[in-house]
């Protein structure tokens, strides 16, 4: 990429991909002294073309290398692919498959959402504790993960017409008490974390996302959600089973690293909740419609919106009548994040010490951005 | 004749002899070899002590032995209570599944190491800050006293503005080092050392100068038996908080680790070093640390003084020093777990506008005290 000329008096520094916080990207920040001046966002360094690769692959078996884009929220991904796919063969889904749906996005967004907040915890400085927690938590979401579908993190669960399998004998009730048992941990998170006052330090009143800017600059996901935005894909374009699940859509009015933190925070009650509603209320019937394996499409296009835990997903996927897609077009929500944070040095005073927090505040999977 | 009269006396003598003053020098003949029978090791080691102080001293306790020894049990100690806190196992395999010996391990694996160094800097002043900066203030230590006996160098009047003296210079080092370096992550840490010891310092030293106020001298030994009745973390409760903090500022440790802040700055002003330099570079921290905990001992703490149950000689002094040192060591460690890492801008605010006006609050307090004549 070609990189602005530095000022006088400013220094350059690269945040990654050496780096201990930085995973697989590179942040070029120019600072004054302690200030930061200008944060650069230098993404492709995991670039793999998977919008190509889907050029030339079934639709079935683009399902697989699309999960490859966030692996803490596989069931999310996999769904904006196969609801394009959906679309464009003109399949409908049982009812009870779009409740299984529903129920794995949920427990992978807790996934997803434990781990945004062991990395929120863990660029605060706070090592010890809360990253390792969320860590060891995250296996009752993933043990259930591998009792229903055989996989711990690639579920390749979900494809055209419905789900692979149903559920097994008992899966609803373990369900709810791996729920009850992540609602037991979730006061001691709040209590070590949240509540902590030096992480409160550190967090409160520290790059401030007012509305207009948040929606002005395309923010998506608990970002938008932390300025304040009600906005949430599953509430304003329901798919899935999601008309028929009572949940409400999280936002905090503070609009800073620790609105974004609560967002998380609240968002994984909710889901929690989902999924005990899902497994008491679950309805019976067919799992799958049956789909020819080599499908063929008419020439059109569709697009898909889902909420994944880190913002919208669109997948906007255009055929030409053949076995596999003529082109999709992912349109990835780190991507959108990536570049609020980039601006977020101009709307708001950071320091070096904020950026990792700041950083992992809007929760990047930059296999998500690069794709 | 003359023998006929000596015999006569004699006999005489017996006769008249006081049979319990017998009595009492037989039996203080008896406590004496019974004493000597039982407690010849105690005074073939105090013998020794009286005899070989110097050497003891610089090499065990004050100085070599008690640092490495500290150092390597504050390691492992750290390693396990945090893993405990992390729902970890920590260090298992070194020293039969408790991990002591993992220590040992890394120091081998850090000497064994190729020591990488950057193009375009001077190799030799690179080299030597990590060695200063893990002696320097070791120096330091040497003005601690153990007991009214024992303490390496007594400077008398001097000893507390001397501690001062010799800690002072260790904040420099980090500074050079990171210059040294040539890589800008340890530039920003340097200059992060910079600010945050003077900010904390200079409310460390007002905090010297309201004890030593109130103990009415400057030497160590003396701030001790001043608070032979009551510690002076009761009375100067607010500069004994002050100095806590002072303490944990001084040893980079968290929440003030931000130097080193691993998130932000690879490892701060110590990321270019690798091998036996970093590891001189850990030591640095430790040794910190023990000077500062001990003067806040010495200072707030009641230095040797304990309760009087061991009686009063020289091991139980030393015993209870350590004693509360360890019981410091825990403390802080303890914060560890619980505490995220301060920005350096707030760490500055609490610098230089809480803890400065709080220790000159301290200051006032004490001389009003002292004019008061409660002290």
């Amino acid at each position: 990429m070609t990189e602005p000329v530095i000022e006088p008096d400013i220094m350059r520094i690269s945040w990654g991909p050496q780096h201990p916080m930085s995973g697989q990207t590179r942040i070029i920040i120019d600072v004054d002294g302690e200030k930061v001046h200008r944060i650069i966002a230098d993404l492709g360094f995991t670039h793999r073309g998977i919008e190509k690769i889907l050029e030339k692959r079934t639709f079935l078996q683009g399902i697989i290398p699309m999960e490859r884009m966030v692996m803490a929220d596989t069931p999310n991904i996999g769904l904006g692919y196969v609801m394009a796919v959906e679309e464009v063969l003109g399949i409908e889904v049982p009812e009870r498959a779009n409740w299984i749906r529903s129920l794995l996005c949920e427990m992978a967004r807790i996934n997803s959402h434990l781990y945004a907040f062991g990395l929120q915890a863990e660029s605060t400085g706070y090592f010890p504790a809360v990253f390792l927690w969320t860590t060891i938590d995250r296996a009752v979401i993933l043990d259930l993960f591998e009792e229903l579908t055989g996989a711990r993190w690639s579920l390749n669960f979900f494809m055209p017409g419905g789900v692979h399998n149903n559920l097994p004998e008992g899966f609803e009730d373990k369900v709810v008490k791996g729920a009850q048992y992540l609602r037991k941990r979730f006061e001691d998170y709040w209590e070590a974390m949240v509540e902590n006052a030096v992480f409160e330090m550190r967090c409160n009143d520290v790059a401030v996302l007012k509305p207009e800017d948040a929606i002005r600059l395309g923010a998506t996901g608990p970002v938008l959600r932390g300025s304040g935005v009600a906005m949430d894909v599953r509430k304003d374009e329901p798919y899935a089973a999601y008309a028929d699940i009572d949940f409400e859509v999280v936002t905090e009015s503070a609009c800073d690293v620790m609105a974004r933190t609560k967002v998380r925070y609240r968002e994984i009650v909710q889901s929690l909740n989902m999924m005990e509603q899902i497994a008491c209320e679950m309805p019976k019937g067919p799992i799958r419609k049956k789909v020819p394996l080599f499908a063929r499409s008419k020439a059109g296009e569709a697009l898909s919106r889902v909420e994944t835990a880190r913002g919208e997903l669109g997948v906007h996927m255009f055929t030409d009548g053949g076995m596999n897609p003529y082109r999709v077009k992912i349109n990835s929500p780190t991507l959108r994040n990536m570049y609020v944070f980039e601006r977020l040095a101009e709307l708001d005073e950071l320091l070096v010490a904020d950026v990792p927090v700041v950083i992992n505040s809007i929760d990047p999977w930059y296999l998500d951005s690069d794709r | 004749m003359d023998i006929f009269v000596a015999i006569w006396r004699l006999v005489y003598t017996c006769i008249y002899l006081p049979t319990d003053q017998i009595l009492k020098w037989v039996g203080d003949l008896f406590d004496l070899s019974m004493d000597i029978l039982f407690n010849l090791p105690a005074y073939t080691i105090e013998f020794l002590i009286v005899n070989t102080k110097p050497l003891l001293q610089v090499l065990i306790l004050p100085g070599l032995a008690f640092i490495l020894v500290f150092a390597i049990i504050a390691v492992w100690f750290e390693r396990k209570f945090l893993a405990r806190a992390m729902l970890r196992v920590g260090p298992y395999y070194c020293g039969k599944r408790s991990g002591v010996l993992q220590v040992f391990a890394d120091f081998l694996k850090l000497f064994m190491k190729e020591i990488i160094v950057q193009e375009d800097i001077d190799f030799l002043f690179f080299a030597a800050m990590p060695v200063l900066v893990s002696t320097l203030p070791a120096l330091a230590l040497i003005l601690i006293p153990f007991d009214q006996n024992w303490v390496l160098w007594n400077v008398g009047d001097l000893s507390m503005p001397m501690f001062f003296a010799i800690a002072g210079i260790a904040p420099l080092l980090p500074i050079f080092a990171g210059w040294a370096s040539n890589n800008k992550y340890t530039f920003i840490g340097a200059f992060r050392v910079a600010y945050m010891y003077i900010s904390a310092e200079i409310p460390l030293v007002i905090c010297g100068a309201s004890v030593a106020i109130m103990a009415g001298s400057f030497d160590l030994t003396k701030i001790v038996e001043a608070q032979r009745n009551m510690w002076f973390c009761i009375p100067q409760f607010i500069g004994f908080i002050i100095f806590f903090l002072g303490v944990i500022i001084e040893a980079e440790r968290t929440p003030f680790d931000i130097p080193v802040a691993e998130v932000e700055l690879v490892f701060g002003w110590r990321t270019e070093y690798s091998g036996i330099l970093f590891g001189f570079t850990m030591m640095a921290e430790y040794v910190m640390f023990q000077a500062w905990a001990l003067l806040f001992i010495t200072m707030y703490l009641g230095g040797f003084n304990g309760p009087n149950f061991l009686g009063n000689p020289m091991y139980s002094h030393i015993f209870w020093l350590v004693t509360k040192f360890a019981i410091l060591v825990v403390l802080i460690v303890l914060l560890r777990c619980v505490f995220p890492r301060l920005r350096i801008d707030q760490m500055l605010r609490l610098g230089w506008r809480y803890l400065t006006p709080l220790a000159v609050l301290n200051l006032v307090l004490v001389l009003a005290m002292k004019l008061l004549g409660v002290f």
